[in-house]
């Protein structure tokens, strides 16, 4: 190649990252459910307004949810986990971004086992965690994220006071179920 | 020709640089959004209970609150009465539903003169997190009916209107800081036929009052509370009360001072008090919320 063709490159690097936004899959619908089960009292808590953002060019992935949207079913019992443990006012978001790896190569409708290597922060608090999960082709553009994972809100400095008002758990056990669309 | 030269290379070097750093160091990063940007204030105060008065703190719909209240005799029997616990309470239940998210009715039920109280509460409007309502509003209105035997009045025995009382008020109320708020309510309660036999000291058929109601939050689960029931149209002594809220194993826990035995609205305002300080009466509340799940 000529040397005075060396002005392709950045095209050629152009061209590759229009190829990789094509390759973006987002979603604002996503489920979360987290379990809360303490000896006393078990009870969940739901939310259809996980925001999520996959890019499987650049293997990078960035998941958060408005914890305002968590819903226990039970009116009082959500106002006193925003106003005295998740304190949303001031940390209103759980977030979750970082690389992802993936087993294999995407084929419709057969999962593929895929690890998230990222940053984990609610309340204020960030941890690494490696998170696994399964990802499906659902359609020509569209995948599936689905992860199971557990948050110690010890972790996060999110206190249980000895009598609480419903008994909650140490250990909330987490399910996410997110379709991403690549628009 | 194929010689190249510094011109191109400062080119291409320059061009490479910046489609990096326009896209090179795109890491995937969302918008970080509220879901709901005018989200409403929670826990105005910890109960629909802030010592003897109703507060803004609305019901969930198919929601039910169930509230025992109690005031003692005067502490100042001192120890030989135990503070007043001798002198056996004056106690209250009461249930309140909610129809709605905004409109709840209840029924109360208070020892003093075996009074029976029906009320509504109804949420007009609700503070929210992003200050486009600054105040939480809503409205109580009562109709009572004192049940006590007063056969030895023989014909002059009072019937079922002259038993009657009503009480009304507005309940204004915001939460100032995270761990201060405040209430206003103008209050009225109206007695048929405010007879000597009754347990009040009052002898007119109407009474103004304005109610106020302060909570502290010490921690996230108490509260320093504080009642004060100037009244508008009457020589009667003022309502002072001072105590602390608790939340518990499912319940709220109010324990206070207060300077009357009344429980309901219309005795607060006719019943007289107590100098306070001097006849502080203890008085305590449980709350109880219980969900029927009825959505």
């Amino acid at each position: 190649m000529s040397w005075k063709r060396l002005w392709l490159l950045p095209v050629v690097y152009l061209l590759l990252v229009e190829e990789a936004l094509a390759q973006e899959y987002k979603t604002e619908t996503g489920e979360v459910v987290f379990l809360s089960s303490a000896s006393l009292n078990e009870f969940t808590g739901e939310s259809g307004k996980l925001n999520g953002l996959l890019d499987l060019a650049s293997k990078t992935f960035d998941f958060y949810i408005d914890l305002n949207t968590l819903e226990t079913g039970i009116g009082l019992r959500d106002r006193h986990m925003r106003e005295n443990y998740l304190e949303t006012n001031k940390y209103p978001f759980a977030e979750f971004s970082g690389k992802l790896e993936k087993s294999g190569p995407l084929k419709l409708n057969q999962a593929v086992m895929v690890k998230a290597v990222g940053t984990f922060k609610i309340h204020g608090q960030e941890k690494d965690r490696i998170i696994s999960g399964k990802l499906t082709k659902i359609s020509a553009s569209e995948v599936l994220l689905e992860a199971d994972f557990q948050v110690k809100l010890g972790d996060f400095d999110i206190a249980i006071p000895q009598l609480m008002f419903y008994e909650l758990s140490e250990i909330q056990q987490v399910t996410i179920k997110a379709a991403l669309k690549n628009e | 020709m194929n010689t190249i030269t510094k011109y191109d290379r400062l080119l291409t070097a320059v061009g490479t640089l910046l489609l990096f750093l326009i896209h090179g160091v795109s890491f995937a990063q969302l918008e970080r959004k509220l879901a709901t940007e005018d989200r409403k204030t929670d826990l105005v105060f910890h109960a629909p209970r802030h010592i003897n008065l109703l507060t803004v703190e609305a019901l969930d719909k198919s929601t039910l609150h169930f509230a025992i209240m109690h005031t003692f005799g005067p502490v100042n029997g001192g120890f030989r009465n135990l503070y007043g616990l001798d002198n056996g309470a004056n106690i209250q239940f009461s249930f309140e539903y909610a129809l709605k998210d905004k409109f709840s009715l209840g029924v109360s039920r208070s020892g003093r003169d075996k009074f029976y109280n029906l009320y509504g509460r109804y949420h007009l409007l609700e503070q929210t997190e992003s200050e486009t309502m600054p105040f939480s509003l809503s409205l109580m209105a009562a109709a009572g009916v004192n049940t006590s035997d007063y056969a030895y009045l023989q014909e002059n025995a009072p019937d079922f209107a002259q038993r009657s009382s009503f009480a009304a008020q507005v309940m204004l109320a915001r939460k100032i800081t995270k761990k201060l708020s405040f209430q206003l309510s103008p209050l009225l309660a109206y007695f048929n036929s405010p007879l000597p036999a009754y347990s009040i000291e009052g002898d007119q058929q109407l009474y103004l009052a304005l109610g106020f109601s302060g909570n502290y939050k010490v921690t996230a689960m108490s509260s320093l509370t504080l009642q004060w029931i100037p009244n508008l149209n009457n020589g009667l002594r003022n309502n002072v009360g001072v105590g602390i809220d608790v939340e518990a194993g499912g319940h709220v826990f109010q324990m206070y001072f207060v300077t009357s035995p009344a429980l309901n609205e219309q005795y607060l305002l006719a019943g007289g008090n107590g100098v306070p300080g001097e006849e502080f009466r203890l008085g305590f509340n449980v709350n109880r919320i219980f969900a029927t799940g009825g959505n």
